[in-house]
């Protein structure tokens, strides 16, 4: 029979030569731990400075470390099963601070949370329960890592990172253990120490592990750089992105050494969901493996040993990744980065990419195509021209201009507008916001496609930007901010479900299932707006990676431009997803998306559901409105 | 080896162009430039058989300031330095003129090869690369896609009509004239632009090369074609009219 005590055993106070030994284990442990540590903080602060950095507002950092760290809000909500199990781990890291305190204390004679008192009671039954909820959740962990083995894991099972679950769970279960041992005996003597030598390993095991997390990933989440993929700006005339260690910056370098390889990111990659060969995961560890092999004051090429060049080049930028790191890393800046590194000093060589990168050079648009052929549609749909005295300007965009698909959301929007009496006008000479190059790090062609439009802007006194495409949405308010100071600008799901009560409601009662664009989803936090207009036209359905999960078309990242000779298509991929709701009708936002699915949708056979834009959702309720076809 | 590569700076292809005023040109007043295509074709061969061989590769352009701007993008895309011969009267040079002033330029360089693009985009002539040849002395060839160096000199693969191509041997020093479309054009990249601030552009006035404006061909005027249709029936059965169309579309429409 198992006596459980009320109060927690603490062993007898322990002779000199006891706590000598103590003192000079305990030594040895934080010697060793700080030898292995120290080497990991140098390369991260011999790193160059991010040279846009600003540590306020801090009220932002704060709300990032509370939620993210001391909530563990990410952990949890994208992962809610193990992510509560970690939370417990965490918490009662947390609420064993001064157990582990005073757990030193009493090896050295001073203990000061007294077993008995009124105080100490609570406070370890406090603790006992969080070591409890602990050792279940830690060795619910060992079995998931070590039995049920989830893909995201990767395949290699890590012998160290079990070594520690079972350090984790000594500890957890000595403390618990000291409730069933009387006080002073021989039992409670021997469970200090086996906690203590436990302690006493798992110290040192930390820097060269993920568990390094610990110590970083506090501090990785509050310094982060805050907003979704921010693309540091080129620091000077010899920076080209980054192309090798010197390149890389503290902040770069502190987010290699705290990914905890939990996969998040890699479940998510429509590239690896693919079989290509990128894997966010695998970048952000050979950057690791780079800086523990090269270091920050290398000229090796980070494209080479460690990452490949075929798999940078395979992101489409959709910020998956980004968004389910739940310690603080930032994969999109490091990406693009890279990018730029082989893009800026011509080392990328895609025959594609190249083409792309030419039209834009010499030409207006990312399709290669004669200026001419926007007048020729701007005139033949009738779209008024903006001169400065219309409150919106429609920005086409090179989908919304050249594109059949594009072209025909223009003009259900277009005809949207009108009915609504909105006075809005078109540009004549837009040029390509530069997504597409921006994206591929081709810094030169961006830079001159941005300015060249924003002067054009500014010229004709544009002061409020509407448009239906959220690569265009994105481009314009975020990235052209560095040449210069862009309009506000809106999406026009943004400006359809604001106006959505004028509008006559034509519900068809047909099962209509919306898929949420990378860069108005993940990128903008717009997800019910685009669902306010399916709503009233007809029933919604969700895929099963819908808002924050939505799965990309494969379109991003200048892929619209590129080829995709490897793995599945991304595209196919998505359309199956959406074809498996059951629903009769694709609803898209974005003229990429609309492209893409609609080559895919049409692969998949005669029973494939129809895809429109909500625009022309929009559209279908208007009086005298004909069924526009957006194939 | 030691290459020269003469542009020519046009109109860019998406430009709206109006006839101006006095009938003979177009209005410059709104046209954006860029570098003739045939000559970005000549500057990528020019860049490969310098990476292959070794050597230098100058770029060489006439006309007003503005022809800088087309200079400093070839320098970016990896020439070594540039000649702007400053001449603002273009427009009272025809191609014989033309050619007598970059030959001018040239002469004093004494390159090894010298390459230009087949025709320029705005007039098209196709003569200015093969009167310099005359002008300079050089053995030339033209229509060239690709170049290869030997130990005799050169061997280039010509293209001909109805896709036949011709392969010839030639010495050094040499012109050759180049089409479009023999390789991949390399794209402009922020390492090259930067680094092409520091290289040579020397310019060059017209008058110091002593070749004065002069014309033995003038342009009378210049209108937009007009815009007609035209039907054709073609007749017989259905075999035979099918074969008709093909022979239209194949040898008058030229779109197969």
């Amino acid at each position: 029979m198992v006596h459980l005590f009320t109060t927690l055993a603490e062993p007898l106070p322990f002779p000199l030569a006891e706590r000598l030994l103590f003192i000079a284990l305990a030594l040895a442990s934080a010697s060793l731990f700080l030898w292995r540590l120290l080497p990991i903080l140098k390369t991260i602060c011999r790193a160059k400075r991010d040279s846009d950095f600003k540590l306020f507002p801090l009220h932002r950092r704060v709300a990032d470390f509370i939620f993210e760290v001391a909530l563990q809000s990410r952990v949890i909500r994208q992962r809610p099963l193990p992510g509560l199990a970690h939370a417990f781990v965490f918490w009662s890291f947390c609420a064993f601070a001064l157990v582990t305190l005073n757990h030193c204390a009493v090896g050295l004679g001073a203990g000061f949370i007294l077993p008995n008192s009124w105080l100490g009671r609570a406070y370890s039954y406090f603790a006992a329960a969080f070591a409890l909820a602990c050792a279940v959740s830690i060795a619910g962990l060992f079995i998931r890592r070590f039995f049920v083995r989830p893909r995201w894991l990767g395949e290699h099972v890590s012998v160290e990172s079990g070594f520690i679950a079972l350090l984790i769970f000594v500890l957890m279960v000595t403390y618990l253990a000291d409730f069933l041992v009387a006080e002073g005996t021989a039992a409670a003597h021997g469970l200090w120490w086996l906690h203590t030598l436990a302690l006493l390993v798992f110290l040192p095991l930390l820097p060269r592990t993920k568990h390094l997390h610990l110590v970083l990933s506090p501090v990785t989440v509050f310094l982060s750089r805050g907003e979704f993929s921010k693309i540091p700006p080129l620091a000077g005339d010899e920076d080209f992105g980054l192309v090798a260690g010197v390149d890389l910056t503290r902040i770069a370098a502190l987010q290699a050494y705290s990914c905890v390889e939990c996969g998040r990111c890699t479940e998510h990659c429509p590239a690896t969901n693919t079989s290509k060969a990128l894997n966010p995961k695998e970048v952000i560890l050979g950057l690791r493996a780079y800086l523990n092999d090269a270091g920050t004051g290398s000229s090796e090429p980070l494209l080479g040993k460690h990452n490949s060049q075929e798999a940078i080049f395979e992101c489409t930028t959709c910020g998956a990744c980004e968004f389910q790191c739940p310690v603080g890393v930032e994969h999109l800046p490091l990406i693009i980065g890279m990018r730029r590194g082989a893009v800026n000093t011509g080392t990328w060589e895609d025959e594609r990419g190249a083409k792309l990168f030419l039209a834009l050079e010499r030409g207006s648009n990312a399709l290669g195509l004669p200026a001419a052929e926007r007048d020729k549609f701007i005139q033949k749909q009738n779209l008024p021209v903006f001169d400065g005295t219309q409150e919106y300007c429609l920005w086409l965009g090179c989908m919304g201009a050249y594109d059949p698909a594009g072209r025909a959301v223009v003009a259900d929007f277009a005809r949207v507008m009108n009915y609504l009496g909105t006075s809005y006008g078109v540009l004549r000479k837009e040029k390509c916001t530069g997504d597409p190059v921006r994206r591929l790090g081709n810094d030169l062609v961006f830079q001159q496609l941005a300015e060249s439009n924003l002067e054009l802007l500014a010229q004709s006194k544009v002061k409020k930007i509407v448009t239906i495409c959220p690569h265009c949405v994105r481009t314009i308010q975020e990235d052209w901010k560095e040449f210069g100071a862009p309009p506000p600008i809106e999406h026009h799901s943004e400006f359809l479900a604001r106006h959505m009560s004028e509008l006559p409601t034509t519900h068809s009662g047909e099962k209509i299932v919306f898929h949420d664009p990378c860069y108005l989803g993940r990128y903008r936090n717009v997800y019910d707006e685009p669902r306010s207009i399916v709503d009233r036209a007809g029933i919604r359905v969700e895929a099963e990676r819908s808002r924050e999960r939505s799965f990309c078309c494969g379109a991003g990242g200048g892929h619209a431009f590129l080829g995709e000779e490897s793995g599945d298509r991304i595209s196919d991929t998505r359309a199956e997803q959406l074809t498996a709701t059951g629903a009769s009708t694709v609803a898209v936002a974005c003229p990429f998306c609309h492209t893409m699915l609609r080559d895919a949708l049409t692969g998949q056979g005669g029973n494939a559901p129809a895809l429109v834009d909500i625009a022309q959702l929009a559209a279908r309720s208007l009086p005298n409105s004909t069924q526009s076809s957006s194939s | 080896m030691k290459i020269i590569v003469a542009i020519k700076q046009v109109p860019e292809r998406d430009a709206q162009m109006r006839i101006d005023t006095s009938g003979t040109w177009i209005d410059e007043a709104d046209l954006q430039w860029a570098m003739n295509e045939p000559d970005a074709y000549a500057l990528e061969q020019a860049l490969q058989l310098r990476e292959a061989h070794g050597g230098e590769v100058i770029v060489l352009s006439a006309g007003s300031e503005r022809v800088q701007t087309t200079l400093r993008e070839a320098l970016a895309k990896g020439a070594d330095r540039a000649i702007h011969i400053d001449a603002h009267d273009l427009a009272q040079r025809d191609s014989l003129n033309a050619a007598q002033l970059l030959a001018a330029a040239i002469k004093p360089e004494q390159p090894d090869l010298v390459l230009t693009g087949l025709q320029s985009d705005d007039m098209g002539y196709g003569q200015t690369g093969v009167l310099i040849a005359s002008l300079l002395g050089m053995p030339h060839a033209s229509l060239i896609l690709q170049v290869e160096k030997t130990e005799a000199g050169l061997h280039v693969k010509r293209e001909l009509e109805e896709g036949w191509l011709q392969h010839l041997d030639l010495p050094v020093p040499a012109l050759l004239t180049i089409q479009s479309g023999g390789s991949k054009l390399r794209y402009a990249t922020l390492m090259g632009i930067k680094r092409a601030k520091t290289k040579e552009l020397r310019i060059v006035p017209a008058d110091d090369l002593g070749v004065p404006a002069n014309q033995s061909v003038q342009l009378e005027g210049l209108a937009t074609p007009q815009k007609n249709t035209a039907v054709q029936l073609l007749t017989g059965s259905a075999p035979e009219a099918a074969a008709a169309l093909i022979g239209k579309l194949k040898f008058e429409a030229r779109v197969l």
